[in-house]
């Protein structure tokens, strides 16, 4: 494919564009940011993929903004055998046109316009490596993905095979790839990449081990039901077999069971005769038993005997044993009887003795209470004494008080007079006497008397003077009032019968007296009655103790004697002990004469006891001997002790005879051996029963067999095996077919997949050496490469090393993406060929390396019809190197509006109408379209 | 005295050549079909020479040997046997064969045979003279074990005493006569000295035989006979599908052979070297009538190319579903297919695919190593080129 030309109009920022780039060799668009160097690229994109009616996103980003216009495209192409001019508007009023020049015109719109590119595109132009060569901008320039790509298939395929010049058109050989493809998915249906059989293969594998299973579980069937039937007959001719031995056997059995009767019989003689044997010796045992019998019972007649002499001997001894027993008793009861008496004697005085001591006691005890009597009466005659002081006695305590209170108010009622009243002080000078009030007074010289008014008063000095002294009113009513008082006084004495205060009080006074002297002789009661509780108690006790000493008469408590003197008292009582003690030891020894007299007693007793005893065994033993006696003289006059000795000897001599008799008999017997008769007749019998069990399990094998038959006759194994037969033969067609087939697949698929790799290996030569040419410009002669089967470079060797295509500096792999780029485009045959487009790249490339990828750059395209170059770039100083370059300058294009606005002069040459040469760029100003 | 003579009825067989039934395939499928099929045209047979019996008044009906394919067939097959039988009108004796052998396994004492077998059909499994009517004697040689030791007619035949006057003799055994299979090592073949000999000096009157599948009659004496299958079972068989209805004195036998059998087994031998050999097979095989009751085994002889080869496949798959089995015998056939120029060049590849072509068509062909993997790989490439891609 070529491109002639290309034409934008309201494209992103470019309003109207046209740009013609040169037929072969390298084109450089050259232009500032955002000129619309890319947008040229992208534009030929969406003419050639997007239809008119698209509204893809990269289309709604290519409208201009503000305007009412869509983007435009239009292009001039050749590729193939053709030529045509195709042009795609978008978004406003969609649009599609082509044109076709060449080989014949033709004119299309619409979706047929897309469409016949589209086909003329896919029948000439690889659409792949024309995006494989194109290095984008701001990307790396990395490795081109070259393997498979058909037009540089073909054209490696055209130089592996040497250059056949091109003279008849070859047919594609990519056509070859999908064969390999097909053999592939047509050998999957077979087997997995892993060779596991699957699918079809699978499925007659699994057919077949099912059928192989089936026919073999078929097969032992019928095997099992031939061997059982094998089983019968040969189960019946074992019972048959059988049979005859038995019917055999039984002639031998009855021979023996015969002679074995016989035997039997004479057996039983002798059994018969050893009975008889051991009866005749049984019978002379009874004979000498018997014999025995008669020594013995002599002998115990005779022990008798002796026993009794014993016993009578025993008792005779007993007697005097006996009578010193008898004697000792009498002796010990006599003792006892004195011990008795003297023992009650003592006992007697003791008691009077303590009887003496008691009533001396007594008397002692009389003699206090008597006293104790006296006493409480004493007290008693002054108590009632006392209480009669004090009943005669009227004042008591509290009318003393109201006494006293009178007599001090009269006092003070004279104590207010006298203080109340005129004095009278006399004077005299000398020893003079006067009268006051009819007394004579003495008055010493000096001494001065005063004398209180009261009443009137009159002082007279005898015959001399009178003076009466009065007192005034007030003086008068205090004297009243101290009469009064002293009248209150005297009635109140006169009240209580008593003359005056003093006699109150002097009552009063005896009245205390009384009672505290009845205190005490109630204090000396209480004393006296102690332990008595009341004076009757007392002399209750006392005539207790009078009727205790015998004295009935009257209490009398003068008349008593006096009590005996304690010395007589203490005598009495020495008496009494010293008597006591006698009388114990009395009793004492009477308790020993008691206990000897009882041990005497027990001893009589025990000595009669063992006489009975002893005369009891004498007279057992007696009748003991009288009894055998008479036993003996019975059975000697039943049967004589000669008799009984002639009896035993005749009964051995015939126990003799029958013994020697059964030896006789037995002994011919074991001459015929009867035990081998026997053992022989029992084996013929257990051989009898072995047949007998022998058919008995033919018997019951034969019925077992016959009933598997029977089940196995309605399995229908026949059939079943049959079926199985005819499966496992299809089964083994079947897998034969498809493991054929499979093999098939492998075989052809092994075979095209070895020539593919071999013919890969062949392309990869001439790439090498296209690639190498152009890369030994950037970096020597030294270099060389290795490129794998994909056509990718791996490895480069410069200078003898060599360095991973990943580990190379990301100059040196922009570098040699570049001339794989250019090699590709240098190998493809012109009419397959695309352009490389290569926007702004090289951004890591040194300017040394720079000229000379320069020099790369020519290279590529020298030679005839090799293929465009298209570079994009802002830096054109990157691409001066290139020697035969047409170079493009790229103005901004800007609606006409924006200019005005911008007040930019229009450029020179405007109007005049530029030459289409190729490397210009027509950008004519013109009337903004309608719409 | 008038009696059908038949053998061999095979109840229960089934042939591999009808194909078996695909593993989990519902019943009915294309193969177990004509396995059906064939089972029920053996018991239309059966019912067929019942009918014939009846028209031509047949006395009774003897059957030498063989009427099930086995012992052990299921009891399916013994209902649908019974039910045939029960159709018949005349009397039927069975006698046990090589396949059926009155051994302890023996189908008819079975309790499902038994049980529905009809009154008037004697199993003939003991030995010796049996009347089966006034004046009528058939004389039973039947198997005992399926390797009997001795001429089992012979003994028969020994122990034999002259027949009381008036009284036909039948023997009715089950084997080949010696004349027919000259076997040293087998030894229950028939004597046909004494075979002769009996019917010289009229002990028998007439010997049916079974276990042959084919009719067939003595050279010397025409009252020994095999009635054949009344219906085919085999390819080799000569003349299958037929009963005999015998007309019997004491002096000669009048038979008519009737033809009962309606399915062919067919062997068809074949040369391909040109495509007109192609079409010539192509048109024999449509050219059968009853394909549905017919089945043919092919034995092909000649040299084709990958191209007929793929269109003999065809034409055979397409016929292969008309008849009842189309079997190309493998050890007999000597087709050899060798690719030639014209099938290298309809491959029309280029580049490494024609390289490989160009290998595998040396190896197919027969300068090479004639290999057979070569040679469907090549077929299979010309399938994959012609696959649109």
């Amino acid at each position: 494919m070529r491109l002639h030309r290309i034409r934008l109009r309201d494209f992103r920022g470019v309003h109207d564009r046209e740009v013609t780039l040169a037929e072969r060799g390298v084109t450089v668009l050259q232009g500032d940011n955002e000129v619309g160097k890319t947008s040229t690229v992208a534009a030929l994109d969406l003419l050639f993929d997007a239809a008119d009616s698209s509204r893809r996103l990269e289309i709604r980003q290519a409208q201009p903004a503000g305007v009412d216009a869509g983007p435009e495209v239009e292009a001039e192409v050749s590729t193939g055998p053709y030529r045509f001019v195709y042009r795609k508007r978008w978004l406003r009023r969609p649009r599609t046109e082509l044109t076709v020049i060449a080989p014949a015109a033709e004119q299309l719109t619409g979706a047929d316009a897309h469409a016949r590119v589209s086909a003329i595109l896919d029948e000439t132009m690889d659409r792949v490596l024309w995006r494989g060569l194109r290095v984008e901008q701001h990307t790396a320039v990395g490795q081109a993905d070259l393997g498979g790509q058909d037009a540089l298939t073909r054209a490696l395929d055209r130089a592996a095979s040497g250059g056949t010049g091109g003279t008849a058109p070859r047919p594609d050989p990519s056509v070859d790839d999908g064969l390999v493809e097909r053999a592939v998915e047509e050998l999957r249906r077979y087997r997995t990449p892993s060779g596991r059989a699957t699918g079809e293969l699978r499925t007659a594998e699994v057919r077949l081990a099912a059928a192989e299973t089936e026919y073999e579980r078929c097969r032992a069937a019928l095997e099992a039901v031939e061997r059982d039937v094998a089983a019968r007959d040969r189960l019946d001719a074992d019972a048959a077999a059988v049979r005859t031995r038995r019917r055999a056997h039984a002639a031998e059995v009855a021979e023996l069971e015969d002679r074995w009767a016989g035997l039997q019989s004479r057996l039983r003689e002798v059994e018969t005769a050893r009975g008889r044997a051991v009866l005749a010796r049984e019978r002379a045992d009874a004979a000498r038993e018997r014999r025995e019998a008669r020594d013995a019972l002599v002998g115990a007649v005779d022990a008798d005997a002796a026993v009794v002499t014993q016993a009578t001997e025993a008792l005779a001894a007993h007697a005097d044993e006996h009578a010193a027993a008898r004697d000792e008793r009498e002796a010990r009861r006599t003792a006892d009887a004195a011990a008795r008496e003297a023992s009650t004697a003592a006992r007697q005085q003791a008691d009077e003795a303590a009887r003496a001591v008691s009533a001396a006691r007594d008397r002692a005890e009389l003699a206090d209470l008597a006293e104790r009597l006296r006493r409480v009466e004493d007290a008693t005659a002054g108590l009632q004494r006392a209480e009669r002081v004090l009943a005669a006695t009227t004042v008591d305590a509290d009318d003393l008080a109201d006494l006293e209170d009178l007599a001090r108010d009269l006092m003070r009622a004279e104590a207010a007079r006298d203080a109340a009243a005129a004095r009278v002080e006399l004077t005299a000078p000398e020893a003079l006497t006067v009268e006051v009030d009819g007394e004579t007074v003495m008055l010493a010289p000096g001494e001065t008397r005063t004398l209180p008014v009261a009443g009137s008063r009159a002082v007279s000095l005898p015959g001399v003077l009178e003076v009466r002294v009065r007192p005034g009113l007030d003086e008068a009513g205090r004297d009243d009032a101290v009469r009064e008082r002293a009248r209150e006084l005297a009635e109140r004495c006169e009240d209580l019968g008593v003359a005056d205060l003093e006699a109150a009080r002097a009552a009063r006074r005896g009245a205390d007296d009384a009672a505290r002297r009845a205190e005490e002789h109630r204090a000396a009661l209480a004393r006296e009655l102690a332990g008595h509780g009341d004076a009757a108690a007392l002399r209750a006790a006392h005539d207790a103790v009078r009727e205790r000493l015998g004295e009935t008469g009257p209490a009398d408590l003068f008349s008593l004697a006096e009590p005996a003197p304690q010395a007589d008292v203490s005598a009495l009582r020495r008496a009494s002990d010293a008597a006591r003690e006698a009388g114990d030891a009395a009793a004492r020894r009477a308790d020993e004469t008691a206990a000897a007299c009882r041990a005497a007693e027990d001893a009589v007793r025990d000595a009669d006891t063992r006489a009975a005893v002893l005369t009891e065994r004498a007279a057992d033993a007696r009748h003991a001997h009288a009894r055998r006696a008479e036993e003996l003289r019975a059975a000697r006059e039943a049967e004589a002790d000669a008799d009984l000795a002639a009896a035993e000897d005749e009964r051995l001599v015939q126990a003799r005879e029958a013994e020697r008799e059964h030896e006789s008999l037995a002994a011919a017997l074991a001459d015929d051996d009867p035990d081998t008769v026997e053992v022989r007749v029992v084996n013929a019998r257990a051989v009898d029963e072995r047949l007998a069990g022998e058919a008995t399990r033919l018997e019951r094998e034969h019925a077992e067999t016959t009933g598997r038959l029977q089940a196995a006759g309605l399995e229908g194994w026949h059939d079943q095996h049959a079926a199985a037969a005819t499966e496992l033969e299809s089964a083994v067609r079947d897998h034969d077919a498809v493991a054929r087939r499979a093999a098939a697949a492998q075989r052809l698929h092994d075979t095209l997949a070895r020539h593919r790799e071999r013919v890969r290996r062949s392309y990869v030569a001439p790439f090498r050496a296209q690639v190498e040419r152009l890369a030994r410009i950037v970096f020597g002669s030294s270099l060389s490469l290795e490129i794998d089967e994909d056509l990718r470079i791996t490895h480069r060797t410069l200078d003898g090393t060599t360095v991973a295509f990943a580990a190379l500096s990301s100059g040196a792999q922009e570098q040699l993406g570049l001339c794989a780029r250019l090699a590709c485009a240098a190998l493809v045959d012109p009419s397959d060929g695309v352009p490389v487009v290569i926007d702004d790249a090289l951004g890591h490339t040194d300017p040394e390396r720079l000229s000379r990828l320069g020099a790369v750059f020519t290279a590529a395209t020298a030679a005839d019809g090799a293929a465009q170059v298209i570079v994009l770039t802002c830096t054109p100083e990157r691409y001066h190197g290139i020697g035969a370059a047409t170079v493009v300058p790229l103005a901004p294009s800007r609606r006409p509006g924006e200019r005005e606005r911008d007040r930019e002069a229009p450029p020179a040459g405007v109007d005049d109408t530029p030459a289409r040469a190729p490397g210009t760029v027509v950008d004519l100003p013109r009337a903004p379209r309608a719409g | 005295m008038r009696f059908v003579h038949t053998a061999d009825w095979q109840l229960g067989m089934t042939r591999r050549v009808l194909g078996a039934r695909p593993p989990k395939e519902a019943a009915g499928g294309l193969t177990g079909e004509a396995q059906a099929r064939f089972a029920q045209a053996r018991l239309d047979a059966v019912s067929a020479l019942g009918r014939l019996a009846d028209e031509r008044g047949a006395d009774f009906v003897l059957v030498c040997g063989d009427v099930f394919e086995s012992n052990l067939v299921g009891p399916d097959v013994v209902a649908r046997a019974c039910e045939a039988l029960g159709s018949f009108r005349t009397p039927v004796l069975l006698l046990p064969g090589n396949h059926d052998p009155a051994d302890a396994a023996c189908v008819f004492r079975r309790p499902d045979f038994v049980r529905r077998c009809p009154p008037y059909v004697t199993v003939l499994d003991t030995p010796g003279v049996h009347e089966v009517a006034p004046g009528v004697e058939v004389v039973a040689a039947p198997w005992r074990s399926k390797h009997p030791l001795t001429d089992l007619v012979g003994e028969q035949l020994a122990a034999l005493g002259p027949a009381s006057p008036g009284t036909l003799r039948v023997l009715a055994g089950h084997g080949e006569l010696d004349v027919l299979d000259p076997d040293d090592d087998e030894p229950a073949r028939i004597r046909r000295d004494g075979v002769l000999a009996a019917l010289a000096d009229g002990r028998v009157h007439y010997v049916a035989l079974g276990d042959r599948h084919s009719a067939w009659t003595d050279d010397a004496d025409d009252r020994i006979r095999h009635a054949g299958t009344p219906e085919v079972t085999d390819f080799d068989e000569v003349d299958p599908g037929h009963v005999l209805v015998v007309d019997l004195d004491d002096r000669a036998a009048q038979v008519v052979i009737e033809t009962v059998g309606r399915w062919r087994f067919l062997r068809h031998d074949a040369r391909l070297d040109t495509d007109e050999d192609l079409e010539a097979l192509d048109a024999w095989l449509a050219a059968h009538p009853e394909k549905e009751r017919t089945a043919v085994r092919l034995a092909l002889v000649g040299t084709v190319s990958l191209r007929q080869r793929s269109r003999l496949d065809d034409l055979l798959a397409a016929h292969d579903h008309a008849f009842a089995a189309v079997e190309v015998l493998a050890q007999h056939s000597e087709l050899a297919t060798v690719p030639d120029d014209a099938d290298l060049d309809d491959l029309d590849l280029h580049g490494f695919a024609a390289d490989a072509a160009s290998e595998l068509f040396a190896a197919a062909s027969p300068g090479g190593a004639a290999d057979d993997e070569a040679r469907d790989a090549l077929r299979l490439l010309h399938r994959l080129v012609g696959t649109p891609r």
